[in-house]
């Protein structure tokens, strides 16, 4: 009888330990936002990756005594550093202020993550950004984000291999399909790019480019249209040039391309304007012999580019000063100081307007044959398609692209499959989440 | 009075065991219970980017389902089960012949070679991949350019390839950790029972066979028991991989899938199903594992 009773005493105990440790986990309290006295000093958190950033955050801090901005570096977004902020928001160690790439504000605002910035007078400072950037940050009457910068898409080339071979830079994608094919045969070790199976973000910009508009949303009802003919073209396009042997499809932007890179395995890349600090650190072998043209088009004579990133400065649920934090996150994507130091460390297009002339940007690269690069990115970032929109399941519909590729690569299926698989997934997972979804 | 002292003596076993018990309640079976409690919650939203607010409800067994659905988290639960009925017996039987090479009589500084052997589990698996990383990949690799320089061209980090590499990247991490254990049993072996054997005529391999590996048939076991875990649980390497092989996605093995949705996608009532199906897996085949030698031994 004792044992018997001992033993429903420990049940108990370990019933109320569960359940207490449960209660402990699940604590959702927001901290208390604070207003900050006059002469009182503050410290702020600011979690981000992007090169250069240390550097500005150096600058307000000298000129800032009061309000002092603690940078903590962590990975980028899609390496670990979304993770780290999801599960900080989820404990309520949030930093006040993050790097939240366009793609995924959305995403955070699902989980409730971002303060409204409308309330706090942001909209006086709409007129300082570029308006589509504006928009990424922009929802119903709120306003979540401040936009930092955008990339601009070319396409980067060895000018000197071009030249060796006598072959034309391609102005449209048949161009860039011959130009391929005679590239094998110049030389067989080169190709003209990479096909990443593991980057559909990448894809979806060219897709865009192509003028595939994948996202909509109509009351509360999200419209997911992915396999649209202009999208099946793209991808159509890539299968027929990987089939044929005429691009790698080894991952691009890690050790083996920066390779090849330098070696003059690969000898475009179709790649947003912060890629140049990406050539420029990792094959610096090959200065001087690169240059920059206009992405190729679908149909000759139109001049469409894409986006491809895009960055802003958002504050996190339960930033304790959120003034503060959006006085430090307007200056520092619109100081001209800050941006010059942005952009040095290669951050991407700037969002503050009117900032590309007179700026870091407005000058020749020594690296890119001394040509003006980023005239070219300017008349690019002339002709995006500005209406584009994400989702809040982004980061998986890039998975749900990634997973068919990778099969297609592995000789399951074909690239025009894993964009309808991809179609279905993302309905199924926008709907996962208690969304309206209506399909194409 | 003899109630009290009676009912003293009855808590004694109880206060040795509290803190054991205490520990085991807050980091074993809360978690788990949390887990199991997370898996059947569903989440309802309203407003397009769920601005209108939203609340968890009792979602019963459909985030199993949904995982179950999945035929990319089916295919990863193959995936580690393939690597599982390689890696384990692979791994067992050579860190059972290293040992015995090295308890061997003839064996050469056998202290040296425990060490080297040993060492690779000092390194941290994230750090040990990364490594192997560079000598994967094309291009970097000294090793393929040195197979390249003699006419072969081979695809290590490839669909039908990758998996095999990371086989060889927790061999060599695990391999002397498992030798290790088997060697402190062969170690207890009594020096008499060889003698023994010696005299009434057995060779080396005898020796092995029927008096070495019977009496070290628990340590065996258990290492067996913790490969089998261990593979089931394949993370890290496949994660640290996959920047460099094209062919390895987020639903590679059920624990990275179970990764991906709980801090990529903030789906953490199916992360936790996943996790909780993972769980029952491991659970299914080291329990089965230990009821078919028991059964043998009887």
């Amino acid at each position: 009888m004792t044992r018997g009773s001992n033993l429903r005493r420990l049940l108990v105990a370990m019933l109320g330990v569960v359940s207490f440790a449960a209660v402990a986990c699940g604590g959702d309290q927001e901290p208390e936002t604070q207003q900050r006295e006059p002469g009182q000093k503050i410290t702020l958190t600011f979690w981000s990756w992007v090169p250069g950033v240390d550097k500005a955050v150096d600058l307000w801090n000298s000129e800032n005594p009061e309000v002092q901005v603690k940078l903590e570096k962590i990975p980028a977004g899609n390496q670990g550093g979304y993770a780290k902020m999801h599960s900080a928001l989820k404990s309520g160690e949030a930093p006040d202020l993050a790097q939240v790439e366009y793609q995924v504000i959305p995403e955070f605002l699902l989980e409730d993550g971002l303060v409204d910035l409308a309330p706090l007078g942001v909209g006086d400072h709409e007129g300082d950004f570029v308006e589509w950037q504006w928009q990424q940050g922009a929802f119903g009457d709120g306003v979540y984000a401040v936009p930092q910068a955008s990339g601009p898409m070319a396409m980067f080339y060895r000018a000197d291999l071009f030249e060796k071979w006598g072959i034309a830079p391609p102005t449209t994608w048949a161009e860039y399909e011959q130009a391929a094919r005679r590239i094998r045969q110049a030389d067989p070790n080169a190709y003209i790019s990479t096909f990443p199976p593991g980057n559909s973000a990448w894809f979806t910009s060219l897709a865009a480019q192509a003028g595939a508009r994948w996202f909509d949303i109509s009351g509360d009802t999200w419209q997911v249209d992915m396999d649209t003919p202009e999208t099946i073209e793209v991808a159509e396009y890539w299968d027929r040039m990987r089939q044929d042997g005429l691009v790698k499809t080894d991952p691009d932007l890690q050790n083996g391309w920066y390779a090849d890179l330098q070696a003059g395995r690969i000898v475009t890349w179709v790649g947003a304007q912060w890629g140049d600090a990406i050539l420029m650190g990792n094959a610096p072998e090959t200065a001087g012999k690169w240059r920059v043209a206009p992405i190729p088009q679908w149909s000759e004579g139109e001049q469409r580019s894409a986006n491809w990133g895009g960055s802003s400065t958002a504050l996190l649920k339960g930033a304790s000063y959120p003034e503060e934090a959006l006085k430090f996150a307007l200056w520092l994507n619109t100081d001209p100081e800050s941006i010059d130091l942005l952009i040095a460390g290669g951050y991407g297009w700037p969002a503050a307007k009117g900032a590309f002339s007179g700026s870091a940007l407005d000058k020749p690269y020594e690296f890119f044959s001394g040509q003006k690069i980023n005239e070219v990115f300017a008349e690019a970032d002339q002709n995006i398609d500005k209406s584009w929109k994400w989702i809040p399941t982004t980061t998986a519909m890039y998975e749900n692209l990634n997973q068919g590729f990778r099969a297609a690569v592995a000789g399951q299926g074909s690239f025009a499959d894993s964009v309808r698989a991809a179609q279905t997934k993302t309905v199924a997972d926008l709907k996962a989440k208690g969304l309206r979804v209506s399909e194409g | 009075m003899p109630a009290t002292a009676r009912r003293r003596k009855a808590l004694v076993p109880w206060a040795f065991l509290a803190p054991f018990c205490v520990l085991f309640l807050l980091l074993f079976i809360a978690p788990i219970g949390y887990a199991v409690y997370q898996s059947m919650i569903r989440v309802e939203r309203t407003g397009p980017m769920g601005l209108g607010g939203a609340r968890e409800v009792f979602g019963g067994l459909e985030n199993y389902s949904r995982a179950l659905s999945d035929p990319a988290f089916v295919d990863s639960l193959g995936r580690v089960l393939l690597f599982a009925a390689v890696q384990v017996p692979l791994m067992i039987v050579l860190a059972t012949v290293l040992a015995l090479l090295l308890d061997s009589a003839s064996a050469r500084w056998p202290a040296m070679f425990r060490a080297m052997f040993f060492l690779p589990y000092g390194v941290p698996g994230v750090i040990a991949t990364i490594i192997w990383g560079f000598l994967y990949v094309p291009g970097v690799s000294p090793i393929l350019d040195a197979l390249s320089w003699l006419g072969l061209e081979v695809d290590l980090l490839g669909p039908s390839t990758v998996l095999w590499s990371i086989a060889n990247i927790v061999t060599w991490a695990f391999a002397g950790y498992n030798m290790l254990v088997i060697i402190a049993q062969l170690k207890a072996i009594p020096g008499e029972l060889y003698e023994a054997a010696i005299v009434d005529g057995a060779g080396p391999l005898r020796l092995v066979w029927h008096v070495k590996l019977p009496l070290v048939r628990p340590a065996i076991v258990l290492t067996t028991v913790f490969t089998i875990i261990g593979t089931l649980q394949l993370f890290a390497e496949p994660l640290v991989l996959k920047p460099l092989s094209t062919a390895i996605s987020f639903t590679y093995s059920p624990n990275l899938s179970a990764f991906n949705e709980a801090f990529n996608t903030n789906n953490q009532a199916l992360a936790a199903a996943e996790a909780v199906l993972l769980a029952l897996g491991a659970f299914v085949l080291s329990f089965g594992f230990l009821r078919l030698v028991g059964r043998g031994r009887r």
